[in-house]
């Protein structure tokens, strides 16, 4: 029982290099360690950008028009004013239940994304087996009227 | 440095929480509750398991867990809906037409 | 570790129901009253993939040297019992497409969801069967317990059926989590999730992983666990409490299914993982605490089946009860590692419950109002063809010779008997005894009581009738010429010896 007092297992043997490692790569890490991080930093600025950029521009191009209920919140068609105890409509929960199901299901390409390089065409085709797969159920879900507004 | 036996420990006390909530809760969404909860356990004792063997067969059982999960949260939502429209009502004492 | 082998023909059976299944999707979201096209296409589906399970029948057989044949990293793994357990879930999935059209057509429930939903269970229990990893027996096991769940609360309006469904679900989630947790910690202890390897670990009693020895108390806090959550599923005694309430309140071409093939899943689950994997010459210590225990649940199964039977007023809970106490006949084929005379006795005992089940079906009338026994009184003569097929088919499940229940406890009572457990087997024999009362007291209800009300003739659609007539002549079969399909089963137990 002592033995699940570690955290891991000892590794059997110190881990082996198989790559040779980039030149340039090794240079920056050796200065600093964080340049590894340098992607994250630039797909950070990306996203941040991106809104900003998209609603400066729409802001120029559409015509400015108020009323009182584009000027509120949204809040996906609630009254955003009010109890915050107020209950909810059942009809969201169709909808609810159908985002929860397709949402889950795409947990399964995240490691089929890790190892796409590996699994090349093979790996695309099962993928679309899978997406189409989940195509028609969502199709069987539009055609018996789940996404109506009843 | 957090040992295995600590998440083993907590993983195995959430289960409890959610065995005895079931037995003890009345209404049928907070049963649920603590069957999710102690699904939940299951995946942390997975994961830690996992990480402790630095082996990933346990990593990829919790996947699976986490999407049955999710289609048996809907499943069992759509089937309270169904007892709630006909009897309005969710408090298991009262679902009792069935019995000897 | 095994290599990646992805080997579509040894899950084309499953990879055909599935495809058959969301194409009876598809055509009942097209097409409006499509019931009786949906019974073809879910029977040629199913026939389809009879006959692929077949050719893989053959190939197991003509490979038997290797051993079982894997694929997918070993999370499939086919042998002749996995196949034998495959065939009895098409032949339950057949009969019970063919008795539901009946219940779909009267009340006017859509058939598509209920067809594909047959399907899909029928894929998952297949998965069970054919599992070679826990992620595959969890993964397979809620696949058929959701689609089953569904099925149970098919009536939408009906209260019976919503509160069965709803007991169902909780508690088959509940045994769910139970399992789940049992195959964590098995992982934990033999450090990997390969029904394979662990049972080499097992054998080695080392740590797959690490090679060190494994730590016992966590193998055995899981494999407690395991045999809690099995014991849900196929309803032993402390575990049993759902099964009268959730067998009532389902419609009961539902029942049909739900009592036959989920459970024979589960059995065949439970042999892949407590006969094969921690097998007797492995883990002697193991392989006799759990032995013990299942005497223990066994008898208790048994007993508490038959004697809370007698008691029962309506016919599902009856045939609840009834079913529970199968499943502890059954267990005692599992304390003779002998999975043949499992197969064959979940085989008999499929095909006489939907029997049984069809009469009930049909005498219950639209929305199943008269499932009490007491609605019953005087019904033999007006139906006479139906109250004799339920007579055999309640003799047949009470153990009479010339019937196919006789010979599945025969087999099952005489390998337990050559093995040494002669306790329970007496018990059991004397329990067979006792379910002759409450077999044949719907019998007395029919013959010999005046009748109380004016009951109409009960009718039947073709495809029940044709039902009842298959599920006879399965019975009669099985109880007179047992011995093609048995000799066909002790070849195959040659090869899988390991």
């Amino acid at each position: 029982m002592i033995f699940f007092l570690q955290e891991q297992i000892p590794l059997p043997n110190p881990p082996i290099s198989s790559a040779p490692p980039v030149q340039v790569n090794a240079i920056l890490t050796d200065i600093n360690p964080i340049v590894n991080y340098l992607p994250i930093l630039l797909l950070l600025i990306i996203a941040i950008s991106f809104p900003v950029v998209a609603l400066n521009i729409s802001s120029f191009l559409r015509r400015t028009v108020f009323d009182q209920a584009k000027l509120s919140a949204y809040e996906c068609g609630n009254d955003p004013v009010g109890d915050a105890r107020e209950r909810y409509s059942v009809r969201y929960y169709i909808i609810a239940m159908l985002f929860l199901i397709f949402d889950v299901e795409t947990v399964f390409l995240f490691p089929w994304a890790i190892i796409y390089d590996q699994l090349a065409i093979f790996g695309l085709i099962e993928i679309f087996i899978f997406i189409g797969i989940l195509i028609v159920g969502y199709y069987y879900a539009w055609r018996k009227g789940a996404l109506e507004w009843v | 440095m957090v040992p295995l036996s600590w998440y083993l420990a907590l993983s195995a006390v959430l289960f409890t929480i959610g065995a005895v909530g079931v037995f003890v809760k009345r209404n049928v969404i907070s049963i649920f509750m603590c069957i999710e909860l102690m699904l939940n356990a299951v995946n942390l004792t997975l994961i830690a398991f996992s990480s402790f063997y630095r082996e990933v067969s346990g990593q990829l059982f919790v996947f699976i867990v986490m999407t049955v999960a999710a289609a048996e949260a809907g499943v069992g939502l759509a089937l309270v809906i169904a007892v709630f429209r006909n009897r309005e009502s969710l408090n298991t004492d009262d679902i009792n037409l069935l019995k000897l | 570790m095994q290599s990646l082998n992805l080997n579509y023909y040894y899950v084309l059976p499953h990879i055909i129901l599935s495809i058959t299944g969301i194409m009876s999707l598809l055509f009942g979201a097209f097409n409006k009253q499509a019931h009786r096209d949906l019974v073809f296409i879910n029977s040629a589906g199913l026939i389809t993939a009879g006959v692929s399970t077949y050719r893989l029948w053959n190939l197991v057989s003509s490979n038997a040297k290797d051993g079982p044949l894997t694929a997918f990293s070993g999370m499939v793994v086919l042998d002749h019992m996995s196949l034998a357990f495959i065939f009895i879930f098409l032949i339950v999935a057949f009969l019970s497409t063919l008795l539901s059209l009946n219940f779909l057509e009267d009340e006017d429930q859509s058939p598509e969801e209920f067809n594909s939903l047959l399907l899909f269970a029928t894929v998952g229990m297949m998965l069970m069967a054919s599992a070679g990893d826990m992620v595959m027996v969890f993964l397979g096991l809620e696949i058929a317990s959701i689609a089953t769940y569904v099925l149970a609360g098919y009536r939408k309006t009906d209260l019976r059926s919503n509160e069965s469904a709803l007991k169902y679900f909780i508690l088959g989630s509940f045994s769910t989590a139970f399992l789940l947790y049992g195959m964590a910690l098995v992982y934990g202890a033999t450090g990997s999730t390969n029904l394979e390897t662990i049972s080499n670990a097992i054998k080695s009693g080392n740590n797959a992983i690490t090679a060190q020895p494994m730590v016992m108390e966590l193998l055995y806090v899981g494999a407690g666990m395991l045999l809690v959550g099995f014991g849900f599923k196929i309803s032993t005694a402390p575990f049993h409490v759902w099964t009268p309430d959730v067998y009532q309140g389902a419609p009961t071409s539902v029942t049909a299914f739900m009592a036959t093939g989920p459970k024979a899943a589960a059995f065949v689950a439970f042999l892949r993982i407590f006969v094969f994997t921690f097998a007797a010459s492995y883990s002697f210590q193991l392989h006799t605490t759990w032995v013990n225990l299942l005497q223990v649940l066994a008898i208790l199964t048994m007993i508490i089946g038959n004697i809370v039977a007698l008691s029962q007023t309506d016919i599902k809970r009856v045939l609840a009860y009834s079913s529970i106490a199968h499943a502890g006949y059954a267990l005692i084929g599992f304390l003779a590692d002998d999975w043949i005379s499992v197969a064959f006795y979940m085989l008999t005992y499929s095909i006489m419950n939907i029997g049984a089940f069809a009469v009930v079906s049909v005498m219950a009338g639209k929305g199943d109002e008269k499932t009490e026994l007491e609605n019953w009184a005087g019904m033999g003569f007006k139906s006479l063809g139906l109250s004799i097929a339920l007579l055999v088919f309640m003799l047949s499940m009470a153990g009479m010779p010339l019937t196919g229940g006789f010979m599945g406890k025969f087999f099952i009572f005489k390998t337990a008997w050559d093995k040494g457990f002669h306790i329970i087997v007496i018990v059991a024999v004397l329990n067979s005894a006792i379910s002759v009362y409450y077999y044949l007291r719907p019998m007395v209800m029919l013959f010999f009581r005046d009748e109380n009300e004016t009951n109409p003739t009960p009718l039947m659609s073709w495809t029940t009738y044709v039902t009842i007539l298959l599920a006879l002549a399965g019975t009669f079969y099985l109880g007179i010429m047992p011995g093609r399909l048995f000799s066909l089963l002790e070849v195959a137990k040659d090869v899988l010896v390991k």
